[in-house]
């Protein structure tokens, strides 16, 4: 076998789940720790601050200077950053100030413990990203396949794919038929449609598709007396409100 | 040919099925556990012949995903191994306008072109039990697709108030009539004539010229600007047969494993190449592709339309788009 790959996961501003949930592969995760060496990560007993790595595991935004700081830094010792989770890929639940009123942003930001920045930032508007996996919490079956591949020379793409795709694969009925307002159109695949699944609406852990087409499920859920609030709620909730315009 | 006429009764329909399961795995029309009606392989559940199903039967012949082989390196050479794909299986129930979808499906598969290994495999082993039906359902067009009788059937079935009238269709369909006459009774019963109209229509008198002229047309703009390319039609559509191939690594090992997966021509993917360059980029192009498929290019190759009729993808469709009314606006232009 060839060298191991250097590990190490980072936690910015965010509640630290993603990593925590890594823990779930279980045996898939001692199988690849043959090949992966976790040599830096807090939950892992590894603190080796500073050493260089193959790959960096990031969660979280980026609220504060401090987090900007130290995104800087972990990106110059790594060959490649990954951003690992809804927090780090699209801002996430954290972000959701960004879409708040003025004055309340003013407000919260105010009562913040440490110094924040005015926006909540995700990974890749601040540092060259080279994967981004998505999902609240992250899907560690898709950082194992993203490990592998590297292993093998190969880089994964995350296709864009609407949830709705794998929400017909597994046969379910539709929840905008029912009256419910569901982001599965809009939202990048790859979940399984865990949440339609449970018949509960898709509400855009996975971040936005490409190309998706915004206005047009807005006049759907319109169509079907969804509340104006509800509506900006859901697109707002993990994503930045795809309806802002320019310099507001 | 049997002379006898079959039925076969309700009361027998679930031993009938449950016989039928021991020697194949058979897919019946039912609710599935989230509630959508779909075809799933036969467990005791209550079968649901109401309507037609909201999903189509394809799932039994083509998975979402299916790995076809296993490959890996052995010493110097590469091992390659072939997935069996599971053998022996019937569509009970299967709608004459699916079993149309099915002969598609045989038609690029088998008949055009290369044949595909692993589609003769599932195909061979699978038997059809069509259900004609009686009265119309809510958004097909069989009629005017001319798919209302089905085709490539092994079994006819018809429903009557407390029972299934049952023909042998193929010899593989008289040897199941021979193997399980025990819970048949003999009937006098005729196959009726099918008297219904569909509600919906699609003219298709020269409809591939017309719409090949149209290929430029507003409509497609128009359309497309609604279009949310959530490929929800283009996976519950019994003939859409698009699928990607992928390849993937087993953990630990040198060993991989390669995928068919469905794929859907309303996805940018769908039509990307080296360099990124992604040809059907517009909203618009990826919906006419899909529309001009099912009801002008296959036809070209083949002696059919790939659309069957059978309205499922617009039942499905969130915002409303609907192929035949697409048709009908072209052809008001371009006739
Ligand atoms: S329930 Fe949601 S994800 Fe599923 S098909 Fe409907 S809109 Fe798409
Ligand atoms: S269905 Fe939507 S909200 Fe649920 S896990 Fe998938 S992407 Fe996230
Ligand atoms: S035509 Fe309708 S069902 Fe098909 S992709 Fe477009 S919005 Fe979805
Ligand atoms: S295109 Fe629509 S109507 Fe035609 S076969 Fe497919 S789902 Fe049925």
């Amino acid at each position: 076998m060839a060298k191991k790959m250097r590990a190490g996961f980072y936690s910015l501003s965010c509640c630290e789940g993603c990593e925590l949930v890594v823990f779930d592969l279980e045996e898939k995760l001692l199988k690849a720790l043959e090949f992966v060496e976790i040599v830096d990560a807090r939950l892992f007993d590894g603190n080796h601050p500073n050493e260089k790595l193959d790959i960096a595991i990031v969660e979280g935004g980026v609220q504060s200077e401090l987090d900007k700081k130290h995104l800087e830094e972990i990106r110059e010792r790594s060959t490649y950053l990954v951003a690992f989770g809804a927090c780090a890929t699209i801002a996430g639940i954290p972000g959701i100030r960004n879409s708040l009123p003025k004055e309340m942003q003013a407000k919260l930001n105010s009562k913040a413990i440490i110094p924040v920045k005015e926006k909540v930032f995700p990974v890749p508007a601040v540092v060259k990203t080279d994967f981004v996996l998505q999902g609240c919490p992250a899907f560690t079956h898709e950082l194992l396949d993203l490990l592998v591949a590297l292993y093998h020379g190969k880089k994964p793409v995350l296709e864009n794919i609407p949830v709705c795709k794998e929400c017909k694969e597994r046969e379910n009925p539709c929840l905008l038929f029912e009256g419910i307002p569901c982001l599965g159109p809009v939202t990048y695949a790859g979940c399984k449609a865990l949440c339609p699944t449970e018949r509960a609406q898709c509400i855009g852990c996975r971040g936005f598709t490409e190309d998706a087409n915004f206005e047009a499920l807005r006049k759907r859920f319109r169509k079907m007396d969804v509340d104006e609030r509800i509506i900006h709620n859901l697109f707002t909730y993990f994503n930045q409100n795809p309806f802002k315009k320019e310099g507001e | 040919m049997i002379q006898e006429k079959f039925v076969l009764k309700k009361e027998n329909l679930h031993a009938f099925l449950e016989a039928l399961s021991k020697d194949m795995e058979v897919f019946v029309p039912c609710h599935n556990e989230n509630g959508a009606t779909t075809f799933l392989p036969y467990n005791g559940q209550e079968i649901y012949t109401a309507a037609q199903t909201f999903y189509s039967p394809k799932q039994a012949l083509n998975k979402p995903s299916e790995k076809e082989f296993f490959f890996g390196k052995k010493s110097s050479s590469v091992e390659v191994e072939r997935v069996k794909q599971n053998g022996g299986k019937m569509i009970f129930g299967i709608r004459p306008c699916d079993t149309h979808a099915v002969k598609a499906f045989d038609k690029l598969y088998l008949e055009y072109g290369e044949v595909d290994p692993f589609y003769r495999e599932k195909r061979d082993s699978t038997l059809l039990a069509a259900l004609v039906c009686t009265e119309p359902c809510s958004n097909g067009f069989c009629h005017s697709m001319g798919t209302q009788e089905p085709t490539g059937h092994d079994l006819l079935m018809v429903e009557k108030a407390d029972s299934f009238y049952i023909e042998a269709a193929s010899s593989k369909g008289e040897e199941l009539i021979k193997k399980h006459r025990g819970l048949l009774n003999i009937t006098k019963f005729q196959k009726p004539e099918l008297n219904f109209e569909c509600k919906k229509k699609l003219d298709t008198r020269n409809l591939k010229e017309i719409l090949d002229k149209g290929f430029f047309s507003k409509v497609w703009e128009e359309e497309g600007k609604r279009d949310l390319n959530c490929t929800s039609c283009t996976q519950v559509c019994p003939s859409c047969y698009c699928f990607l191939t992928l390849d993937k690594f087993i953990l630990n090992t040198e060993n991989s494993e390669r995928f068919r997966e469905w794929d859907s021509c309303h996805l940018q993917r769908f039509t990307k190449v080296a360099g990124n360059h992604i040809f059907r980029k517009s909203r618009e192009s990826r919906l006419r592709q899909f529309v001009m498929h099912k009801l002008s290019y296959f036809q070209k190759n083949n002696d059919m339309m790939l659309c069957i009729g059978c309205g499922r993808c617009i039942s499905v469709c969130p915002v409303g788009i609907d192929l035949t009314e697409i048709a009908a606006k072209i052809r008001s232009e371009f006739e």
